[in-house]
């Protein structure tokens, strides 16, 4: 099957050679075809903002890649039938790029520098790669903080750009509007250890309040866009907190400090309750553990500060300034009567005690009726509000569905980690250009590696007045900072004109956040791993380029699995969709463009093969019998599933026909869930009430051989043939044997020579008009015939989202009145649940014993046929 | 001259000769404070029918067989952790002897007399065994927001504002005087609403207080009591620990947030110098560093406090104050600034004493106010017998030592 250009992902020939932004999909794509310039050179250098603060700077940068809108026939059939007007419907320009989020510390800039450099975003990012940087001395780069002003000179004697200083605050709340309103869920609580992420309406989002704890406390009334107050602070914040712990403890770092206090024991040094009554308080509410006095222990008693340990003198002044800041806030809030109130700045910097500390406060002093809320992207705020600061930069106009949020390996080392530079030897390379991350993970790969632990993870503490139940040591303190990811643009993504109630929707039916899911799901990954390394391999002639790549995927992937079971947040709100999708972008970070490509293949080829002899049988039932047999036949073939480990099982016993011949008779109805009888009755009618045929159906397919071949395009030309326009959606990217939008006009080209009704309809949706050129000259009296057609769903994943798919799907849409959702991935792992404003058939072959009894109360191999009538 | 005014020792002439009537005591986390009643012999009041307030007011004396005893209202601390010099003071007024609840009971029999604060329950034993005292525990905030209600009412010049070393007493109408909100700073913070006579709500607090003062003091510069660490902190200047404004933005005001310079960003902010060490920073900068932290902070969050509640006026007290200019001025600064010139912080002139004097008015059997209810009726307020005795003449730091009184008349007995 040959893949055409623009999908596909190119890969060098001899050795994995990526730079370190574009270790994503498309990444060489941008390298190939560099011709791409902006509309507008004034544009060129809105790719990089700087906050340089007092010890950490952060950058944000753009990269653009190219537009994905594909020119080839089929697409210029779909937008005249779909109505498509040139792949997004606006009239000005928005670029499809990727954000970056990279820290160095402050007090190594020089690697900050070297790395701008090296990947030349002084001068306008990647564009310039053609272009002399001649011109680019009077280059402007936007930049906040304090160190925009103390280091302006050295970017402009070693860089030659000239710092254009924006307002910390405004930088703060504009980088706040802007997360909150494009990452669905960017705010999280933190409650005694337990992170849970938020779903704010954008259109709910202000008033709030914005607390900043860098050195002192700034407190924010934000009002909207631009609109903002500073309506309070505290002086008692991050510096207060380091500078008594200086002072008091012989810490020679902040994070020493915090580190301390996750052992300490503050009931040596504070007065509790406890201490002044020997008792309770409870009239006042007061328990025995309450802190009546932070440090009041130290009067009484007659020692010296050397016999205190510094890690209870660490604890007791963390909760003095968390609970202090917490107080302060909720009165603020409640005084200007903000809903909501965000933590933010570096004091808090994902640390598990801190953030319990404030949220106690606030729970405390609030009665329950407040809660502190913290962001993923929190380190940010400020570098991304100076980006927004460049008058051109789009990202204002777009909508929290063009956002995807990806976590590459590579990111670790471009971002999301507080250590350090993002490679060791940035400076040792003679050749900047040429470092690949990917060799470094290679050689880094058994430090970060850890077996998927699997234990629950330590709760970080109370967080409450109380003393803490647990004493952390085995937690490292950044381990529950949440990993950011490469924020991808995607302006063709929409949401799904068919949802009944986008703001409800929530496409996961099984989430993660619940442990004992996480750590199933994470074990079945794990087990999987083995054979699908093996496939990558093989699908790529086990070259040992492809077994060394093979290798980095496991490491990789199983470090995404450590990393989860060590913090279940740590990529922001995770459902089994995001987690498998997650693998099939390891997989692709790590340049294996399709694993299960000769699968695929030799599994369409088997089943075309047959595909003649079922349509024939098909043919001689009568009309109820057909459409039975036909559902019967979607779900026997369903069991085609690289994905499930039972039916990698049962690929190893016996031949593709045998395994459909057992399926097929083991089709007894009822099925676990079973709507046949309400589906007939809309297809067929009762008596001589003939209904009238759906105007267009949507067929989101599954897997690729059987389960397309004998069991969806049979159905498909069912409707055909009953006048129905069908659409089949097929994945953007390969991800597991799915077949993908790409790899459908083939097959249907391959079908239609067996069969009238799917040529005429192929050859009326375009889809043969490369293939049989000839004959349709021919067929053009014939017509019209109902078209037949294939549009990408915009996905790369097993599962899908209905709040992010392609325009062409989402314009595909709008005619529809009929969608089937077919396979465990689509109709069962995600959007069982969905509603539709359309007639909505979901069928699947349950192949999970523990998804079989979470979601039907069934067993393995039951079956789930789905009818919902438009609601 | 007031021969009181000299006798600040423990064992003074004047307990001796006079006859300690009623005794309360408030016992803190860091000081126990006393207030007792001591008769004065020449001011006997022997025929309750020429002089007594109750029958010029037509009130039934018919409960009260007791004569009118006019003397004086005392006050007197102890630090807690010398909780028995605190017990032999007490032991040494023969309380026993002195007639205040049991005069003609033999020395065997047990006292009680009332108590509040946290040690009226920690040295409820020890006080039992040594003396065979008897502790009357009273709830510390019934006797705080009491002995409040109490001064603020009666005392004519007990309330006060202090900004930029000027004390000016304010005059508050007692029928104007609710709802308030009562910042009571001892080692913790308490914030209290109070609508009227037993009528009152914690509302809020602070762990940040004086325990916090005192204890991060102590840890950070030796020092041996409280009084020491805030005479150090008068002489300090907290620029050299702390951020403030001007050091993060190069001079500057940050005119666009209403900053200035002098404003502290960040307390303690300039305290993580890579080179240099605790011993490197003279205590005195650390202690007003610390002072003008905790003081700040209470003032700032009592304001929002008060804010939150409608509350008019908010009244400092508690030991942590004391009368120290400096920490009073930090309050008020803290109070105006946040509340942009519109509300002003309040202080008490017997701020230590507050539950001492309310454990003391739990007690009816004195008639205290009563009394003085009557007196207000029958006398002109200017010549209300219960006006301090003692000279405002403020001591260098203000502090008054906390061993002074105040005449007034109880029933004996």
């Amino acid at each position: 099957m040959a893949t055409k250009g623009s999908n596909s992902i190119h890969r060098s020939s001899s050795r994995p050679l990526l730079d370190l932004s574009k270790a994503e999909i498309q990444g060489n794509v941008e390298e190939k075809y560099p011709t791409i310039l902006l509309p507008n050179q004034s544009d060129d250098l809105s790719h990089l903002a700087l906050d340089i603060g007092g010890s950490l700077i952060k950058l944000v940068y753009f990269s653009r890649h190219e537009d994905q809108s594909t020119n080839d026939k089929r697409m210029k059939i779909l937008k005249d039938k779909l109505g498509i007007l040139n792949g997004n419907r606006r009239s000005y320009p928005i670029l499809g790029g990727r954000l970056h989020f990279v820290k160095f510390e402050t007090n190594k800039i020089n690697e900050c520098l070297e790395f701008i450099y090296s990947k030349k975003l002084h001068c306008g990012g990647w564009e310039s790669h053609h272009s002399d940087s001649t011109n680019d001395q009077n280059a402007v780069i936007k930049a906040t903080g304090g160190g925009a002003f103390k280091f302006a000179d050295l970017f402009k004697e070693r860089l030659g750009i000239s710092l254009d200083k924006e307002d910390e605050m405004d930088c703060l709340v504009a980088g706040a509007n802007f997360l909150l309103k494009a990452i669905r869920h960017e705010a999280y609580t933190h409650m005694e250890g337990q992170k849970e992420f938020i779903q704010i309406d954008p259109n709910d989002l202000f008033p709030y309040l914005l607390v900043n704890i860098g050195s002192g406390v700034s407190m924010i009334k934000v009002d909207g866009n631009g609109k903002f107050e500073r309506v309070s602070g505290t002086n008692v914040g991050g510096g207060t907190y380091w500078g008594l712990g200086r002072l008091l403890t012989n810490c020679s770092s902040f994070d020493e400090l915090l580190e301390l206090s996750q052992k300490g024991d503050n009931r040596t040094t504070d007065m509790l309750v406890g201490d002044i009554y020997g008792t309770d308080y409870p009239k006042i509410g007061l328990s025995a553990s309450t802190i009546a006095s932070s440090f009041g222990k130290a009067t009484l008693e007659n020692k010296e500060l050397e016999e205190y340990r510094p890690e209870d003198i660490s604890l007791s002044l963390l909760r003095m300034i968390s609970y202090n800041i917490g107080q302060i806030s909720y009165l603020n809030a409640l005084r200007f009567g903000l809903k909501r109130i965000f933590f933010g700045g570096f004091f808090i910097r994902g640390h598990a005690y801190t953030m319990d500390a404030i949220s106690f406060a606030v729970h405390f002093w609030s009665k329950g009726t407040a809660q502190a809320m913290f962001l993923r992207h929190e380190g940010f705020l400020g570098a991304l509000g100076a980006f927004m600061s460049y008058e051109k930069h789009g990202l204002d106009d777009l909508m929290v569905h063009q956002f995807v949020e990806r976590f590459p390996m590579g990111a670790p080392y471009t971002g999301g980690k507080i250590h350090g530079p993002p490679l060791r030897n940035l400076n040792e390379k003679a050749s900047l250009e040429n470092i690949s991350w990917m060799e470094k993970f290679l050689q880094k790969g058994t430090e970060i590696t850890a077996p998927v632990p699997m234990t629950p993870p330590g709760t970080t503490g109370l967080g409450g007045f109380e003393v803490p139940l647990s004493k952390g040591s085995t937690l490292r303190s950044d381990a529950s900072a949440l990993n950011v990811g490469v924020l991808h643009l995607i302006p063709t993504l929409e949401v799904f004109p068919l949802l009944v109630d986008p703001k409800m929707y929530e496409p996961n039916t099984v989430d993660l956040s619940d442990h004992s899911e996480l750590e199933y799901w994470l074990t079945i990954l794990s087990e999987h791993l083995p054979d699908l390394v093996d496939k990558a391999v093989a699908s790529e002639g086990g070259t040992d380029d492809s077994k060394r790549r093979g290798d980095a995927f496991a490491r990789a992937f199983s470090a995404h699995l450590a990393r989860l079971m060590e913090e279940p947040a740590a990529y922001g709100k995770l459902g089994l969709a995001n987690l498998l999708e997650m693998r099939e972008e390891c997989l692709r970070e790590f340049q294996f463009v399709d694993a299960y490509r000769s699968i695929k293949q030799r599994e369409n080829e088997a089943s075309l093969a047959v595909l003649h002899d079922l349509l024939m049988e098909l043919d001689s039932l009568d009309e109820e019998t057909r459409l039975l047999t036909l559902i019967e036949g979607v779900l026997a073939a369903n069991i085609f599933d690289w994905g499930s480990r039972a039916c990698v099982d049962l690929y190893h016993k016996g031949t593709i026909i045998e395994i459909y011949r057992m399926s097929r008779n083991k089709m007894q109805r009822p099925w676990r869930v079973d709507d046949f009888d309400a589906f007939k009755e809309r297809m067929l009618g009762s008596g001589d009430k003939k209904p009238l045929p759906h105007g267009r159906a949507l067929l989101f397919v599954d897997n690729s051989g059987a389960d397309i071949v004998l069991g969806m395009l049979p159905l498909a030309r069912e409707l055909l043939r009953r006048g129905t326009e069908v659409v089949l959606v097929g994945n953007s990217l390969p991800a597991l044997n799915d077949v993908t939008a790409m790899e459908l006009p083939d097959i249907v080209a391959e079908a239609a020579k067996h069969c009238d009704i799917l040529r005429r309809a192929a050859e009326s949706g375009g889809l043969l008009v490369d293939a049989m050129t000839n004959t349709l000259d021919g067929s053009k009296e014939k017509l019209p015939s109902v078209a037949l057609m294939v549009v990408e769903n915009g996905c790369g994943s097993p599962c899908i989202d209905f709040r992010q798919v392609s325009s062409e799907l989402a314009a595909a849409a709008k005619d529809a009145d009929l969608i089937i959702l077919e396979g465990m991935g689509r109709s069962l792992h995600t959007n069982l649940y969905a509603q539709f404003k359309c007639d909505a058939l979901k069928l699947a072959m349950v192949k999970n014993q523990r998804l079989a009894e979470k979601l039907v109360q069934g067993n393995i191999y039951d079956c789930v046929c789905k009818y919902e009538p438009a609601y | 001259m007031d021969p009181r005014r000299a006798e600040t020792g423990k064992n003074s002439d004047q307990i001796q000769s006079g006859h300690v009537y009623h005794l309360a005591l408030d016992i803190g986390g860091s000081l126990a404070k006393l207030v007792y009643f001591t008769k004065n012999d020449e001011h006997i009041v022997g025929s309750e029918k020429k002089k007594s307030p109750m029958k010029a007011s037509g009130i039934s004396n018919s409960s009260r067989n007791s004569p009118v005893l006019n003397g004086r209202l005392n006050f007197k601390k102890f630090e807690t952790s010398k909780i028995n010099d605190c017990l032999e003071f007490i032991n040494s007024m023969k309380l026993h002897l002195g007639g205040c609840q049991q005069p003609e009971s033999p020395g065997s029999q047990t006292i009680t007399i009332k108590a509040t604060g946290g040690g009226a329950y920690k040295y409820a034993d020890l006080f039992k065994e040594k003396f065979r005292i008897s502790l009357d525990k009273e709830d510390e905030m019934d006797c705080l927001v009491a002995g409040a209600n109490f001064l603020l009412e009666t005392i004519h010049q007990e309330a006060f504002t202090y900004m930029g070393n000027q004390k000016q007493f304010v005059w508050i109408d007692k029928n104007d005087l609710y709802p308030y909100l009562l910042v009571n700073i001892g080692s913790g913070v308490g914030m209290i609403k109070v609508e009227g006579d037993g009528k009152f709500e914690r509302v809020s607090g602070t762990s940040i207080g004086g325990g916090t003062f005192w204890g991060l003091g102590k840890l950070l510069t030796k020092c041996k009591s409280f009084d020491e660490l805030l005479d150090l902190s008068y002489r300090g200047n907290n620029r050299a620990v702390d951020m403030l404004v001007g050091d993060i933005y190069g001079g500057m005001d940050y005119s666009k947030i209403g900053l200035s310079s002098t404003t502290i960003a960040s307390s303690f902010g300039r305290a993580i110098s890579e080179n240099k060490e605790r011993d490197d920073y003279k205590p005195e900068d650390i202690a007003r560093s610390l002072l003008r932290m905790i003081s700040n902070n209470i003032g700032q969050i009592s304001y929002l406090t008060a804010l939150r509640f409608g509350l008019k006026r908010i009244f400092f007290g508690g030991f942590f104050i004391r009368r120290h200019p400096f920490t009073m001025d930090t309050l008020s600064v803290a109070v105006n600034f946040w509340s942009k010139g519109e509300a002003k912080a309040m202080f008490l002139q017997h701020e230590g004493f507050l539950g001492a004097v309310g454990a003391f008015m739990s007690s009816d059997k004195h008639g205290l106010k009563e009394l003085l209810a009557n007196q207000k009726v029958e006398r002109p307020p200017s010549k209300l017998s219960f006006s301090l005795d003692q000279t405002q003449v403020p001591q260098q730091d203000g502090e008054l030592n906390g061993d002074e009184s105040i005449e007034c008349s109880v029933y004996g007995a």
